[in-house]
């Protein structure tokens, strides 16, 4: 269990996010500017807030970033272009690069399972924008973390591979059991991975349902005018 | 838009520029050409078995090749530290390494020789004996200007990293040295040859450091063998020689290191500028504060040693001497025309390269305008001033000529970093104004007009460079300087030569308020003190 009481102030930005997220995957709506990317870099340790985050009964908040149990996909920035493929995934498991044979065998596997085999020794300037991210979750895999945040990494992808980078992030998150946030701007990928959902309005979390209510007959009003605004624009 | 809406009346409009780029490119031509009169080119392999010589070359390259490794080996790990270590004294670093790059070069060589000379400080506290004249004195020297210099560039190329690799590094828990490998370096190996190449030729070219400090025949470069030449044999065939001979080998390290260097590609980035924190280790720490420690060690001594007799009676005598403020004016009345004119220049150069700018099979001019303005950078300016003496003599204008040499050569070795502060301004307003001008009607000084409180701050920049510059020159006045034309820097020179310090240090003081006078002077009522937002 992930719990969450975080402040944030920023100017006239005042933000206050409590909740408690399960293992699985949870997604986060919310239009752009309410706050949803402050959350995840408060729980990654980017940004320094108030209040208290624990997992499993451990507090976050004084660890440093590379002290909790996280892996992020981020909207972009996630490889080092000078890094190839392999190693882009190996400075998961350890940052010198000097890697076990059995951590060897790890990244071949985690290259595997993203089909990425193949492009091992490639450098991330010569992949595809789906290919490239399928090399962050690899590293997602190998890092062996239980907390997996995802902030808008595939907002740049076409709809088609967008759905089938989402599926297997589902995938990865119910195989491994983790918990997983996304931040999205589209009902329809709620709707998509299922899960739990929630609505961030200035800063703060308006609503916290099934994903499956954004799909059924009746919608919560929390989510209703949501969905207006997001239909309409 | 090439051609056709490009009528002749415009070209017409641009005559006072292309006068004042002929006259840049005539009096180069003529000077060059009245040195090369005066050289017998059969004697000249004749040098190439003298063999003092090449022990000069040799020695020229040694000490400039240990001077930019050992300025680029401290400055790496000092640049690292900088970047990711917050601490008390942190922005007084930065602005001291920026005022070392600034500073005259005499007067860090009076704090040098404070600090490490006979009976200096290093002396009356440890006991230690350096052999401050020689080569140890030259690489103390030429570390004190351009390891501050290396850690700026250094500096910019840490800039470029995306702060996204900083935040996965975060994440991942790379400690320094893992961030060092596998982030910085694929930055900073892309700045290093640069930068190399830079310090290098500055450092080859080295005037004042190696004639104060060198100490003798044995470490001398071939920049002082063309003073000698000049100044004591007044040998123009070896003079001539041995700057070919400068200019060639300055030219083949720039190829050679190019050549190798790897391309330079910016990666683009979303987020801002921002670090996050990596592991810290006790090693880490351990290396940064003996970088730190090295540099300061380095830096700060001769920088308050120039200070160091400001108490003493003789400071005071001086201060109320005339030859001291005679020295004080000769400086002015060298650096503000130069200045003048340097800007001047550049505004020619400017207008000319912006006006080409982008103009179809035109568009190939602007960097080579650009590029020629720089070319000075090569040629030692000995030379030219020697060339254009002589010029001058020929045409039976010798009775000036000292004066206006020093003021033309300073002018024109100002002139690089004149163009460096005005082009990114002049291009940006011509990208952004050109249609609207010439749907308008605007031209000549009216765009002046027009533009004037968009480009006065980086007016008032490369003025302030200019300024700078001209009065911390001790190479061109070196050479020309007699009785009634003793500059500051000239006068500090002497007065180290014959271990004056005390007084030299009173000289040094007037030259720093000068040069910082000028500087506030010329930001505050060229530059304007409103901002204006574009």
């Amino acid at each position: 269990m992930l719990s969450i009481d975080l402040y944030y102030d920023w100017d006239a930005f005042h933000a206050h996010y409590q909740t408690s997220l399960a293992p699985g995957m949870t997604t986060l709506l919310g239009a752009s500017g309410e706050g949803k990317s402050t959350l995840l870099h408060l729980l990654g340790g980017f940004l320094q807030g108030r209040g208290s985050v624990s997992f499993q009964g451990q507090a976050l908040e004084h660890l440093l970033p590379y002290e909790r149990p996280i892996s992020t996909l981020f909207q972009s920035d996630n490889l080092f272009p000078q890094l190839t493929v392999w190693q882009n995934v190996a400075v998961g498991i350890a940052p010198s690069l000097s890697l076990q044979a059995e951590q060897k065998a790890k990244v071949s596997w985690a290259l595997k399972q993203t089909q990425l085999s193949d492009k091992a020794d490639q450098y991330p300037q010569a992949l595809s924008g789906g290919q490239a991210q399928r090399v962050a979750i690899a590293r997602v895999l190998v890092r062996e973390k239980p907390i997996l945040l995802l902030d808008e990494p595939f907002s740049a992808l076409d709809p088609a591979l967008r759905e089938e980078m989402l599926a297997l992030v589902n995938d990865v998150t119910e195989r491994f059991g983790m918990t997983t946030l996304l931040v999205s701007h589209m009902p329809s990928e709620a709707v998509f991975v299922g899960g739990k959902v929630m609505l961030i309005e200035k800063g703060k979390i308006m609503a916290n349902e099934e994903a499956s209510v954004l799909s059924g007959g009746r919608i919560p009003e929390a989510f209703s005018h949501y969905l207006r605004m997001t239909i309409a624009s | 838009m090439p051609g056709k809406g490009y009528h002749l009346a415009t070209w017409f409009r641009l005559t006072p520029a292309l006068l004042g780029l002929l006259v840049f490119v005539l009096v180069g031509a003529a000077s060059l050409a009245a040195l090369l009169r005066f050289s017998q080119f059969e004697s000249w392999s004749g040098y190439l078995h003298n063999i003092y010589l090449w022990r000069v070359v040799r020695f020229s390259l040694w000490q400039a090749l240990l001077s930019s490794v050992l300025s680029l080996l401290i400055a790496v790990p000092v640049a690292s530290c900088l970047t990711h270590r917050q601490f008390k004294g942190r922005g007084v670093l930065l602005q001291l390494f920026a005022v070392s790059m600034v500073v005259p070069t005499i007067v860090a060589i009076l704090g040098i020789v404070v600090v490490y000379g006979h009976s200096g400080w290093l002396h009356a506290l440890f006991g230690v004996e350096t052999p401050l004249y020689g080569l140890l004195g030259i690489l103390l020297a030429h570390v004190f200007f351009n390891m501050p210099l290396a850690v700026r560039l250094l500096l910019q190329s840490y800039g470029l990293v995306p702060s996204g690799q900083w935040r996965l590094a975060s994440q991942l828990g790379f400690s320094r040295w893992t961030a060092f490998r596998l982030i910085e370096w694929s930055y900073i190996k892309k700045a290093l040859p640069g930068a190399f190449v830079l310090i290098f030729m500055l450092c080859f070219s080295s005037f004042s450091v190696v004639l104060s400090l060198g100490g003798g025949p044995k470490s001398s470069t071939l920049e002082v063998a063309i003073y000698q030449a000049l100044r004591f044999d007044f040998d123009l065939n070896k003079a001539s020689f041995l700057s070919l001979l400068q200019v060639s080998i300055c030219s083949l390290v720039a190829l050679m290191v190019y050549r190798f260097a790897p391309a330079n590609q910016q990666d683009v980035s979303l987020l801002d500028a921002r670090l996050y924190p990596l592991k810290d280790s006790i090693l880490a720490l351990f290396g940064d504060c003996l970088a730190m420690a090295l540099a300061v060690f380095l830096v700060i001594p001769p920088f308050l040693a120039i200070f160091d007799p400001i108490f003493s009676v003789t400071f005071y005598q001086t201060l109320m001497a005339d030859a001291t403020w005679q020295a004080v004016w000769v400086s002015l009345k060298i650096a503000i025309p130069a200045a003048l004119l340097s800007l001047f220049l550049g505004g020619c150069f400017g207008v000319l390269a912006r006006m080409t700018m982008d103009r179809g099979r035109l568009a190939f001019l602007s960097s080579k305008i650009e590029q020629l303005g720089s070319m000075i950078l090569m040629v030692p300016g000995l030379v030219l001033a020697t060339g254009l003496f002589l010029w001058l003599r020929s045409i039976g204008l010798s009775s000036l000529s000292g004066y206006w040499v020093v003021v033309w050569v300073n002018a024109v070795m100002a002139l690089p970093f004149v163009l460096r502060a005005l082009m990114p301004v002049l291009y940006q307003q011509e990208k952004r104004f050109r249609n609207l001008y010439t749907s308008l009607g605007i031209h000549g000084a009216n765009r002046l007009v027009i533009e004037w409180p968009l480009i006065r701050k980086s007016v008032s920049q490369a003025f302030g460079y200019a300024v700078l510059l001209s009065l911390g020159d001790m190479g061109v006045i070196a050479l020309f300087g007699s009785q009634g034309l003793v500059s500051l820097p000239l006068y500090l020179f002497q007065l180290i030569g014959s271990y004056r310090l005390q007084e030299g240090s009173c000289i040094a003081v007037i030259l720093i308020c000068l040069c910082l006078l000028l500087f506030y002077l010329s930001v505050r009522f060229i530059g304007g003190k409103t901002h204006v937002k574009y």
